[in-house]
């Protein structure tokens, strides 16, 4: 659950945002722009997490009076080396978070912290994570919390689609690609695991308003429903006038079935703010990608 | 052998109810009560609590009931309960402070011979711990119900009394008052008796929480939980009384109380409580059940959405709030205007800028876009369909207790949600009617 330290929403001084150049990034710092927010856009190119000096270079850039978002990651870490790639990104924003005064931190992070069968999931369910990637995120969120004196927010959005994503996974990305070049949308065996999917812009966003509200906590960046694969690429299939075939798994079904969560939290924490449906941010993708 | 006078400091809803059983069975009864002013109140006829029944039990016996604010009128009296409150934070602990001083100042009059009986929800190993001879020293369960309290202070089911030493008699004073009632009693040691009333509740809750389980699953594969209930009582092994109504997680105090007193003592001593744990978290879930409903049924298509709400009581029969779901529902609803009804408490209860007050549950549903019931309230069941179909501009009735009759809801043109049963919506979606 998120606390708000601004009951009314109020501008942040300046947000800085490791990661601008990325997905989520870049969307965040649209939103911040069309909401008149000054921000400090750092991408690789003004800020390589990885490379000597990087530390002391992020404490030279921040003041006291900035928020900082942290989106920047090597995702999804599949490997034990882009797991400590990623840890050694987090140790050298920590290190520059430890040396410098600063007003916010929100961190984008990952649904994939929690256990696996937490149905319905929600922001007090156990982090558990089973994954590579789920352990990278919780580690971070750790680092990250134990470095600063400041509010953190923990954000931990589900799988994200938009028309830039640049992953091309199993689901709303990879679909909509198949069915712009005119090929059948590929799913494995019935495609009936269930899984939420959330609109980048919603993550933008609910990022923006977490920064309005100086907020601390956790909250599931999530849209509460829940869409079988199946389902996924007939609204996809519908929108292009292409076919949905079915295909062999390329391997044992994934280990995660169906997943679901509770919203209760985002409601009561932004109760005017509602998700796009996925039909239309499924369109909204289409038409931005065309 | 004179029958013994019956005291009860602390005119609390317990203490009052309790009183007035013991005054109904015969017994003088001294009501004590630090606070003048309360004392006052009651002397004059006037309660500050709503009781089915309780206004005439009190008025019939009138003449064996002391009022008094002076601790030196239980002197006369052979056995005296305390029945304070006992008041909980928002993590249902329990401050024991209030009943410490009570019993203080109400063992510094006893009479030499004089029982003295805790009658309110305490810890275990709360009793042994007071400094009173034990000989002299009780405690007892109470299974008060809210709407439902004199019934259960006149016929109760059996009496458990926590002592000292259970295997000795129990003293004839309070032995004569309780076989008045003509029901079974359990005398076991203090901290039985103190975890039995914990382990009812424990029960009762284990039942509310299957029957919530299992109504938000009926809810979702289209099964009907109202039609499972009847089946449920038919078997034995649950039997006609068992809790098995859906509701909106725990409220009251009481409930939440014991969770946490089991939880404490876990983290204390090393028990296992995982069972105790997956209430809470239930409870949390169905709690939040309406304002899931109103905001994908209503709000995230109608921002401006003006809600009804009808009950602020936590249950029906009681002018009580503490942990009222409706409550805690409006405090999610700030921006939004609301018009609100309920036949006891005050809409300032409501606490939210925008809510306005109305006379009746009709008025109430003028012009919202949607109506929340939120206490089953009797009165509420004589709403009828046609009328509320007039009175909305919206076409929504989110009815959690089933007040209303569902399939006249949707034949008066409106959707209808409640708790156990799939969406009954007038066209779209998994229509159920």
């Amino acid at each position: 659950m998120l606390d708000h330290l601004n009951v009314r929403p109020a501008k942040p001084t300046r947000v800085v945002i490791i990661g601008a150049g990325g997905f989520v990034g870049g969307a965040i710092r649209k939103q911040l722009d069309a909401d008149g927010v000054t921000t400090l856009p750092l991408s690789r190119q003004e800020l390589d997490l990885l490379a000597d000096g990087s530390s002391a270079k992020l404490k030279g850039l921040l003041r006291a009076t900035d928020s900082v978002v942290m989106v920047s990651a090597i995702a999804p870490a599949k490997t034990v080396s882009m797991l400590m790639q990623n840890l050694k990104m987090a140790e050298t924003v920590c290190a520059a978070l430890a040396d410098r005064e600063i007003a916010h931190l929100v961190y984008i992070s990952s649904d994939a912290v929690y256990v696996d069968d937490a149905n319905p999931v929600t922001e007090r369910s156990a982090c558990a994570p089973s994954t590579i990637h789920g352990m990278m995120h919780a580690a971070r969120e750790l680092m990250l919390k134990s470095s600063t004196e400041a509010p953190v927010a923990m954000l931990r959005p589900t799988l994200i689609y938009g028309a830039a994503d640049p992953h091309n996974g199993y689901g709303p990305n990879r679909f909509r690609r198949q069915a712009a070049k005119g090929e059948p949308i590929a799913i494995f065996g019935e495609g009936e695991e269930r899984r939420d999917h959330v609109l980048v812009d919603d993550v933008a966003n609910i990022t923006a308003s977490v920064l309005a509200h100086r907020s601390a906590g956790a909250l599931n960046v999530v849209t509460g429903v829940s869409t079988s694969f199946h389902d996924i690429a007939q609204i996809i299939a519908k929108q292009y006038g292409v076919q949905v075939a079915s295909q062999p798994r390329p391997g044992p079904r994934a280990h995660l079935l169906h997943r679901f969560f509770d919203i209760t939290d985002c409601h009561k924490a932004f109760p005017t703010f509602h998700y796009t449906p996925l039909a239309e941010g499924l369109e909204r993708a289409r038409t931005a990608s065309s | 052998m004179s029958k013994p006078v019956i005291g009860f400091a602390g005119m609390t809803h317990l203490g009052i109810n309790s009183a007035a059983a013991a005054a109904g069975q015969g017994a003088e009864t001294v009501c004590f009560d630090t606070d003048a002013t309360v004392i006052a109140q009651l002397k004059s006829g006037k309660l500050s609590i709503v009781e089915p029944g309780l206004p005439e039990l009190l008025e019939q016996n009138n003449s064996r009931i002391t009022y008094t604010a002076e601790s030196g009128d239980l002197k006369r009296c052979g056995v005296v309960y305390i029945s304070a409150d006992v008041p909980t934070d928002d993590q249902g602990q329990s401050d024991l402070s209030g009943i410490r001083s009570l019993i203080d100042t109400v063992a510094a009059g006893l009479g030499r011979a004089a029982i003295l009986v805790i009658l309110c929800q305490v810890p275990p190993g709360f009793t042994r711990s007071l400094s009173l001879p034990k000989e002299r020293l009780y405690y007892q369960v109470e299974t008060l119900i809210f709407g439902r309290a004199v019934e259960r202070a006149m016929y109760p089911e059996r009496f458990i009394v926590g002592c000292a030493e259970p295997g000795r008699s129990l003293p004839q004073a309070l032995q004569d008052f309780l076989s008045v009632f003509g029901c079974s009693i359990l005398p076991m040691r203090y901290e039985s008796a103190e975890l039995a009333k914990i382990s009812i509740n424990c029960c009762l809750v284990a039942s509310v929480t299957v029957a919530n389980t299992l109504a938000e699953l009926s809810e979702r594969i289209g099964a009907d939980w109202s039609e499972i209930v009847p089946a449920l009582k038919l078997d034995k092994r649950i039997g006609p009384q068992a809790y098995l109504s859906p509701g909106l997680g725990l409220a009251g105090g009481n409930l939440e109380r014991d969770l946490a007193t089991v939880l404490r003592f876990s983290e204390a001593t090393g028990s296992e409580v995982g069972l105790i744990e997956s209430f809470v978290k239930s409870s949390r879930h169905r709690r939040d059940w309406v304002l899931r409903t109103l905001h994908t049924e209503v709000l995230a298509a109608n921002p401006q959405a003006v809600i009804g709400v009808l009950g602020l009581a936590y249950k029906e029969n009681t002018h009580s709030t503490k942990n009222s779901p409706s409550l805690a529902l409006i405090a999610q609803l700030k921006p939004w205007r609301l018009r609100v009804h309920d036949p006891v408490v005050q809409a300032s209860a409501a606490g939210h800028p925008e809510a306005a007050g109305c006379v009746t549950a009709l008025e109430a549903a003028q012009g919202v876009d949607v109506l929340v019931i939120m206490t089953p309230w009797p009165s509420f069941r004589d709403l009828k369909a046609d009328q509320l179909a007039r009175a909305m501009t919206g076409r929504t009735i989110i009815d959690p207790y089933r007040v209303l009759d569902g399939k006249a809801v949707v034949a008066a043109g409106l959707n209808y949600f409640t708790l156990g049963a799939p969406p009954f919506r007038t066209a779209g979606r998994g229509t159920h009617a």
